[in-house]
This record gives C-alpha cells, sequence and structure tokens, in this order.
C-alpha cells in the first residue's frame, strides 16, 4: 500500500480502466448492451458503498435505500418543482446524506447483527412507504422522469451520452473514495475494522468514524439514485427491494472484500454481464447466483481478486512460518 | 504529583465483584507494578482505567481531570495508552502499518482536508511516517518494518504493541504482561525498553506475572488477591509483606 510499485500499478490499472471506459461506445453500439454497461456502472456504485461500510466493520443489507432515496428525491425536484436535474442531482445527493446521518446516529451507534438487521428493516420500510404513499407515486411508480437537461448541445437523451455520463458520475465517485482510503479517515477506518478495540484505544472515535462511512457512502449510492430515475425515465419501489441490497452486497463478496474498490468492479461487472452472456432467463438467475456464491464461500472465500495471493500462498506453503528468533537490540539506547 | 488516582474503583459483573473500593496512587514518572494470582482483578483494573469496561462505584482522575465514565477514545485522547494483554494488533497489516495506522491522534489538519490531500496534509503524513520510523527505531524493530504483523515472532509482536501504544504519545502508558511468555533473554530486552520509557518521561503502570523481573523494574508495587488491594510497597516490602507470601507468592502459582 505504501510502496511506489504499487502505486505505480494502480496508476497503470487506473489509466487502462479509464482508457477502456471511454472507447467502449465505439465498439459496443447495440444500445441494449450499451444499458446493460451503464446498468453495471451503477451497480459498481452501489458495492462500492457497500464495500466503504465493511471497511469499517459494518455489514449492510441495505444499500438499495438510499439508491431509492436518491432516485425518487431527484425525480420528484424535477418533476414537482420544475428544477433542472443539475441542480436535482446535489441536492438529492444532499438530502439522501442527511436521511443517512439521522438513521446513522441510531442504528451505528449498535454495530454488529443488530446493525444487518437494522440495515435491511429500513430497506423494508423504505419500499413500503414508497408504495403506500401517493405522493410518491405508489406501487405504480413515477413516469415520464425527463432525461437530463441539455448543456448546450450536448443532450442525454441518447443512450451514448447517457453512458458519457454515468461514466463520469463513476470516476468521480471512485477518485473520492480512492481518496478517502489513502487519506487519515481511510486509516481510522481500516483501524476500526482489523480491530475496533485496539482503535479505541489509540483514540479513534469507533461512532463518528462509521457514521463518517455511513453517510458518505448513502450519499455515493444517492448520486446514482438520481442519475437512474432521469436515466431510466421510470422509477417503482420494487427495484430497490432487498433483493438488490442482497445482489449488491454479492458483489462486493464476488470480487473479495478485501478490495474496496477494484473489488466492486470485478463484482459487478461479473455479476452483471454474465447472465446475459449466457443468455439465462431472470428466472433461474438467481439460480446461478446461489451458486456462484457456495461455490466462491468454499474455494475462495476472500474473492475473486485474493486469488493471486492464494495461488502464491499455495507454491510456498512455508512461506508463513518464520523461525522464532531472540530479539536483540541494537546497544546505545 | 499523583498522575492517576482511583478511589473505591469497583466492578461487579453480575454478582461478582472482580474489583472492590481499589485505590491506586500512579505518581509522576515511576514504575508501578500491578501483581497479584490470576482473577485478582488487574487486567479488569485496566479495563476500567481506560473506559473499556464502565465503572460500577469509584471514581478516576488522570492529571487534575475526573475521567470516571469517559468513552475510551476520549480517554486515550487525554493520554492514556495501552498495550494489551494478548497480541491484540492489527495482523494482516505491515509492522509499519500498525504503527502509522495508530498515530490517529497525531494529525493537526482536520480529517476533511485529508481527503484532499493538500500539500499541508501531505506534509504533515511526511512528519509522521518518519514518527513512525522513529518509534520502530527506538523500539528495535525498523529492520521488521515490511514484515506482517501476523508473521513476527511472539516477542517481536508484544513490542510492536508497546510501539503502537507508544504512537498515541501517551502521558501514562498501561502495560498488560509484557513479559509474558518470554524467555530469559527476550526478558531483559524488554525490561530494558520499558527502562528506557520512563527515562523518556512517560510513566508506567505494569500487571505482570514474573514477579522476578517486576521486583528489579518497578519503584512501587500493588499487590492484588480477589479484587482488593492487600499490600502497597517498594518491592522489598512488598516481598516481605506475611499477607502477600501467603495470598500470592506462597501459593506457588505462576501461570501465565
Amino acid at each position: 500500500m505504501f510502496n511506489a510499485a504499487g502505486k505505480k500499478t494502480q496508476v497503470i490499472t487506473t489509466a487502462i480502466l479509464i482508457a477502456v471506459g471511454l472507447l467502449i461506445p465505439f465498439f459496443i453500439t447495440s444500445s441494449y448492451q450499451l444499458h446493460l454497461i451503464i446498468m453495471l456502472f451503477i451497480n459498481v456504485v452501489l458495492a462500492m458503498s457497500f464495500s466503504m461500510l465493511i471497511s469499517t466493520g459494518l455489514i449492510t443489507i441495505g444499500a438499495a435505500s438510499f439508491w431509492a432515496i436518491g432516485a425518487y428525491t431527484s425525480a420528484i425536484l424535477v418533476l414537482n418543482y420544475d428544477l433542472s436535474f443539475w441542480i436535482a442531482l446535489p441536492l438529492a445527493t444532499l438530502v439522501t446524506g442527511l436521511v443517512a446521518l439521522a438513521l446513522g446516529a441510531v442504528i451505528v451507534r449498535t454495530p454488529g447483527v443488530a446493525f444487518v438487521v437494522q440495515t435491511m428493516v429500513v430497506n423494508m420500510i423504505v419500499v413500503q412507504a414508497l408504495g403506500q404513499i401517493e405522493y410518491l407515486g405508489g406501487w405504480g411508480g413515477i413516469l415520464g422522469i425527463p432525461a437530463p437537461d441539455p448543456i448546450g448541445t450536448l443532450r442525454f437523451s441518447s443512450k451514448v451520452t447517457s453512458y458519457y455520463l454515468a461514466l463520469f458520475l463513476l470516476l468521480i465517485i471512485v477518485l473520492a473514495f480512492a481518496a478517502l482510503y489513502s487519506s487519515r479517515i481511510g486509516r481510522a477506518w481500516s483501524a476500526i475494522r482489523l480491530n475496533p478495540r485496539l482503535a479505541q484505544s489509540l483514540g479513534i472515535n469507533l461512532f463518528r468514524y462509521r457514521l463518517i462511512a455511513f453517510v458518505i457512502s448513502a450519499m455515493a449510492s444517492g448520486v446514482v439514485g438520481s442519475f437512474y430515475a432521469h436515466y431510466f425515465g421510470t422509477i417503482e419501489p420494487g427495484t430497490f427491494s432487498v433483493f438488490k441490497s442482497i445482489y449488491v452486497q454479492i458483489y462486493g463478496i464476488l470480487g473479495g472484500l478485501n478490495f474496496f474498490i477494484m473489488g466492486p468492479i470485478v463484482g459487478a461487472f461479473i455479476m452483471t454481464l454474465l447472465p446475459e452472456f449466457l443468455r439465462i432467463g431472470k428466472e433461474i438467475e438467481p439460480i446461478l447466483t446461489g451458486a456462484i456464491l457456495v461455490l466462491l464461500v468454499i474455494f475462495l472465500p476472500g474473492g475473486i481478486l485474493s486469488f493471486p495471493e492464494k495461488l502464491s500462498a499455495m507454491r510456498q506453503p512455508s512461506r508463513k512460518i518464520w523461525q522464532d528468533k531472540v530479539i536483540t537490540k541494537k546497544d546505545g539506547s | 504529583m499523583a498522575l492517576l488516582t482511583t478511589r473505591d474503583l469497583t466492578k461487579h459483573f453480575g454478582g461478582l465483584a472482580a474489583v472492590s473500593d481499589v485505590n491506586l496512587d500512579v505518581f509522576d514518572g515511576e514504575i508501578l507494578g500491578l501483581i497479584g494470582p490470576n482473577g485478582a482483578g488487574k487486567s479488569t483494573i485496566f479495563n476500567l482505567i481506560t473506559g473499556i469496561h464502565k465503572i460500577t462505584k469509584g471514581n478516576v482522575t488522570f492529571n487534575g481531570q475526573e475521567i470516571t465514565g469517559m468513552k475510551a477514545h476520549t480517554i486515550a485522547q487525554l493520554g492514556i495508552g495501552r498495550a494489551f494483554q494478548a497480541s491484540t494488533l492489527f495482523m494482516r497489516l505491515t509492522v509499519f502499518q500498525n504503527v502509522f495506522n495508530a498515530c490517529h491522534m497525531n494529525y493537526h489538519e482536520p480529517a476533511w482536508k485529508s481527503f484532499l490531500h493538500t500539500p499541508r496534509v501531505r506534509k504533515e503524513e511526511k512528519e509522521i511516517r518518519r514518527k513512525v520510523m522513529e518509534i520502530l527505531e527506538f523500539m528495535g524493530l525498523a529492520d521488521a518494518k515490511d514484515r506482517l504483523a501476523q508473521n513476527l515472532p511472539y516477542g517481536h509482536q508484544k513490542i510492536l504493541g508497546v510501539s503502537i501504544a507508544l504512537a498515541t504519545e501517551p502521558k501514562l502508558l498501561l502495560l498488560d504482561e509484557p513479559l509474558c511468555g518470554m524467555h530469559p533473554e527476550e526478558t531483559a530486552v524488554v525490561a530494558a525498553l520499558i527502562n528506557s520509557l520512563r527515562k523518556r518521561g512517560i510513566t508506567i503502570v505494569l500487571v505482570e506475572h514474573n514477579v522476578e523481573a517486576v521486583m528489579r523494574l518497578c519503584n512501587r508495587i500493588v499487590v492484588l488477591n480477589q479484587g482488593k488491594k492487600i499490600a502497597e510497597g517498594t518491592p522489598v516490602e512488598v516481598a516481605n509483606n506475611q499477607e502477600v507470601i501467603e495470598a500470592y507468592l506462597g501459593s506457588g502459582e505462576e501461570v501465565c
């Protein structure tokens, strides 16, 4: 993490991914395939916000709830208050963050199983509320949400421009997350995840740092929620169910829980595109998902990205055994 | 002047009194030994002082300030550092990262700025890296800085635990069995380290089963038995105390 070689590979990986991202619309012209990739980007962000909570030792089954709040807030602001998408996007993000702050102040205090259950219940409540409240569109959802307003001659009604907008949002979020993980905030998170008791004795306020992660991850989901509403044009409560949250969790686990950015990218990539390539129907997709998950937990619990590590550990089984040597210390201190 | 005082410190776990009415005074610049048979309440006292357990009754004052009932991280921020009994480390990180992660309180630039990685933040981080290396060199771990904590030999892990506590720049350092499980040669090295920490101006409270080392290392010793303080004084006084001999030394138990 701290050596120059690691940083260099990181920079190269990032550059390659950005280049591939920019070139995709030149090779993939089918609008359905582009749609899949846009949905993939959204899934990546949702999985990254799941992983951000993992990085502080919290597990959420409610990732979709903040995605929903972002989407609905943005749609209502544009439809009922005639705001431009470009104002609704930051406002929806802010609202999502505030909801997360109020909610987190209550549920982040009890980490562990209580937190897991509470996030799931919150997700169910959000879906129920969206379905029951007529003002929010009811079970039928909200239809006819306009595409983002054009900037100059740049229109966002086509798949290609939507794709680039999604890519842009994804990149910003990835960069912000990377900056956070490499800052003292990220180091405090890692201390909390690896050893909460020790972290506390180092003066780290567990509740405050977990709450920061909770709010920031919710805001990232809010951003893609707002984008999704205006990209897809229709939102309905069923999209944001607990099942979506569980899928988001699987993206993170599949990629690898120790890789807070690359894990979600790899996991969401496979889980979003594999069923399409195999041309499996939606009905049997959960079977495939379940099978992948079971195989993973048995053979590669660290996720796909932990494979090289595992391989090198298998090659040198004695690597971890060190000769217990006598502690010696230089004289003069 | 006493740096840390506890008055009537009491802790009940259900009906069990783990610690009852313990009065401690830790004076500035000393090494105080806390000994007693297993279950005497030594580690519990550490947990009470550092705010990990809630105090049932009594109070704790540190540096003239009452800290009873404060949160663990606030107490750490006031200057009480702690090295844990079991090798409580960030096992999956390197030695350097362990101490770097522990430097949480050394930052002066606000946390939200660190996210922007401004030049001042980078400069501060560079200074902190230098400080981490200083600690590692002082503790004799500089050569092992890139090894994973989980791959270190046991003795080094214990020293790393102390290094982590040092990163918080404590005024008072609580060491929970730093010599446990070490052979004589290692014991001598770690004892010398503890002594040099005291010379740096850190007051130390030591829980330890190795009575011989405690006798040599500590200025004063407090003996606990079944949650109560039964003796206090210089090593010589304590060693000749009849009650201590009966309760602890005489029992012949020396289990780590």
